[in-house]
């Protein structure tokens, strides 16, 4: 009996405490999505990418791009205030190669406080397309994408101010793949 | 035969000068590093670089302008590993390439493929005014580590396609132009 109340009692109070753990990781990495989960795909994968664009690398693309070659000055603009850009992309031979549970643990993350689902993004590409946004209170915080069909499955993760627009542009460019993003109406949905 | 080696021998004697040795530094880690994973060992002089031969790179298709190089003169260092096998837990080798690279280097970009078993690994840090950039290269049964300091702006050229420039750097290193 006393076994039981113990039990009973711990349970609620190891939740708290769980919750209260998950949320002060949540505010410590703000915007940046832990994607170390789908490491064990690149072993499945036919071929696999992984970017990593810290704020130290953004502040030295930042200084690298020139303001004098019109590209360039576009792609410093667009990188302006980017703390980071994270990209996992992997590309199988087969079908079910990656699991739903791969998937859920980077959307799990982003049903978090402050993310978004925006869905008014489509994708010219085939298959599933996720738009996330965080707002730290009338800032962009950061972007999430999460991309899948079949054959492929990749994340971009954005952290710092950065919209759709800007996301679109950085298609193809700093290791951002092309997602194909088109922007229809804007909505969110939590 | 005799007239290629010779040949070959001439470009080793001109390039010499300019292709840096590494001497106890992290290229030289990395090197040993794939040596001890692999049990391979890189060849000594790297006969087919090209280092300071005008020649025309992939970053000059990138930009589609005309042929310019992207390492700065006499920066580079090159080890060859040819002909050895390369089989081996990719995933555990690349934890332990961050691992040993992490305080000092920042990874860049990092593509593996299962179907041609080849890693590539860009790494980045910076020299003064200027950039180190670190491109290990490993196929099935090749490989290549090279490290070159980039200007600014062939950074800039770097960022903007990562891959592509990764490969491109081992390129110019590697590979003998005819002009």
């Amino acid at each position: 009996m006393n076994s039981l109340f113990q039990t009973n009692i711990k349970t609620p109070l190891l939740a708290v405490l769980l919750v209260f753990a998950t949320a002060l990781v949540a505010r410590a990495q703000g915007s940046r999505i832990q994607m170390t989960s789908l490491d064990h795909l690149a072993a499945k994968a036919s071929q696999s990418v992984d970017v990593t664009i810290d704020e130290r690398l953004m502040k030295v693309a930042a200084k690298a791009l020139s303001d004098h070659d019109a590209d360039e000055r576009e792609v410093k603009q667009l990188v302006a205030g980017i703390k980071g850009i994270y990209v996992k992309s992997f590309e199988f031979d087969a079908d079910g190669q990656y699991s739903a549970a791969d998937v859920e643990a980077i959307r799990a993350q982003l049903r978090g406080p402050g993310w978004s689902r925006l869905v008014s993004v489509v994708s010219k590409k085939e298959g599933n397309l996720e738009v996330y946004m965080l707002m730290e209170g009338e800032q962009i915080g950061g972007l999430a994408v999460i991309s899948t069909n079949d054959k492929e499955f990749t994340v971009v993760n954005i952290v710092g101010p950065v919209d759709l627009e800007k996301l679109a542009k950085l298609e193809g460019q700093l290791g951002v793949p092309e997602l194909g993003i088109e922007t229809t109406k804007p909505k969110t949905k939590n | 035969m005799k007239t290629i080696f010779i040949a070959i021998m001439l470009v080793a004697t001109f390039t010499s000068a300019t292709v840096v040795r590494a001497k106890g530094d992290d290229f030289n880690s990395v090197v040993k590093m794939i040596e001890q994973f692999y049990r391979v060992k890189h060849t000594g002089i790297p006969f087919l670089a090209k280092a300071g031969m005008k020649v025309a790179t992939t970053a000059a298709r990138i930009k589609g302008g005309e042929a310019k190089r992207l390492a700065e003169a006499g920066s580079i260092k090159l080890a060859v590993f040819e002909d050895q096998d390369f089989a081996g837990d990719f995933m555990k080798f690349r934890t332990s390439l961050n691992d040993a690279l992490n305080a000092t280097w920042m990874p860049l970009i990092q593509t593996l493929s299962a179907k041609n078993e080849e890693q590539v690994y860009v790494f980045l840090k910076t020299a003064g005014e200027k950039y180190d950039v670190l491109v290990v290269t490993i196929e099935q049964r090749e490989a290549t580590v090279v490290q070159v300091t980039l200007s600014q702006k062939n950074l800039a050229i770097l960022l903007r396609d990562p891959e592509g420039t990764g490969k491109a750097i081992t390129e110019e290193a590697t590979i003998t132009d005819p002009e």
